[in-house]
């Protein structure tokens, strides 16, 4: 995707949420390639709002991955391969 | 793990393999699951030891070489749906067939614009993102970690979830969208405390 030039997008999108379903799709991975050139390469470049949601979905996902992950507690991880440890011997 | 009908016959050295190969690297990810599904830690730790308990014994029907990730977060997920789900201290649930019907109507579509925009994003610096997460339906929250953080392919969540692949597509985007909403109310707030 090239960087739009902004002046001349589009400021409505008639079918938004279809749109919406779709970018997240090419996210996700589950796109055609077709369909990811047809989305990324033309219509990101001519209308803002699914621009601006391209943007935001990204962003949403960055976050995601920055704020909500935690690390299992060592002494659960030593327990529980201490307990399979335990059931070998037996 | 009704549905396994392979039966290896591993060797105590060949299971201690796979356990340590193939079942402890998804340790992090597990216990994540394991806290976002329960928001205690400590049931997280119990569902999370039960968890890899179970899938040591059952691990005979594990065929080495496939997706060790998605085989552990079945198990994850049944177990607690079994045991944990109803015992959990979250008030009566609303059927979820009722709230997927009201998710999936037209009208909701209609009625969700959320007016979030990235710049808000980064102000949320804290805990924002997280609760948000945490305050969605446990199977909205569960769509979402299994696509955006763990990576799990449509066909793979299908799988975890015993869900057809259109019901995946569907509940996701209802997810994010309401995901969206809470990330608006709470750039709202935080416009008002700074404003
Ligand atoms: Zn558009």
């Amino acid at each position: 995707m090239n960087t739009p030039d902004k002046k001349n997008m589009k400021h409505e999108c008639p079918h938004q949420q279809e749109c919406l379903q779709l970018l997240q799709s090419i996210l996700d991975g589950e796109a055609t390639t077709e369909q990811k050139d047809r989305f990324m390469g033309h219509h990101l470049e001519e209308c803002m709002p699914c621009y601006q949601n391209y943007h935001l979905e990204v962003a949403i996902r960055d976050l995601l991955k920055k704020k909500c992950s935690n690390e299992a507690p060592q002494d659960l991880v030593d327990s529980i391969k201490q307990k399979v440890i335990q059931n070998l011997s037996k | 793990m009704e549905e396994e009908f392979i039966k290896n016959n591993y060797t105590d050295a060949q299971k201690q393999e796979i356990f340590d190969k193939e079942f402890m690297p998804q340790i992090n990810a597990m216990y994540n699951f394991a806290y976002r599904l329960t928001l205690e830690r400590d049931d997280a730790k119990d569902l999370l030891q039960d968890t890899y308990l179970k899938a040591y014994r059952f691990i005979d029907s594990f065929q080495q070489g496939t997706n060790a990730k998605a085989w552990l977060f079945r198990i994850l997920k049944n177990s607690f749906i079994n045991d944990y789900r109803k015992k959990s201290k979250e008030p009566a649930k609303v059927d979820y067939q009722e709230v997927e019907t009201y998710y999936n109507s037209e009208e909701v579509d209609r009625q969700i614009t959320p007016d979030l925009r990235v710049e808000s994003l980064g102000n949320m610096i804290g805990d924002e993102i997280s609760n948000a997460l945490n305050a969605l339906d446990v199977d909205f929250r569960t769509v979402i970690i299994l696509c955006d953080l763990e990576g799990f392919k449509y066909e793979e969540m299908a799988k975890i979830l015993d869900i057809p692949i259109g019901t995946v597509r569907s509940r996701l985007h209802r997810a994010r969208n309401l995901l969206k909403e809470k990330l608006s109310e709470y750039a709202k707030s935080m416009g008002y405390k700074t404003a």
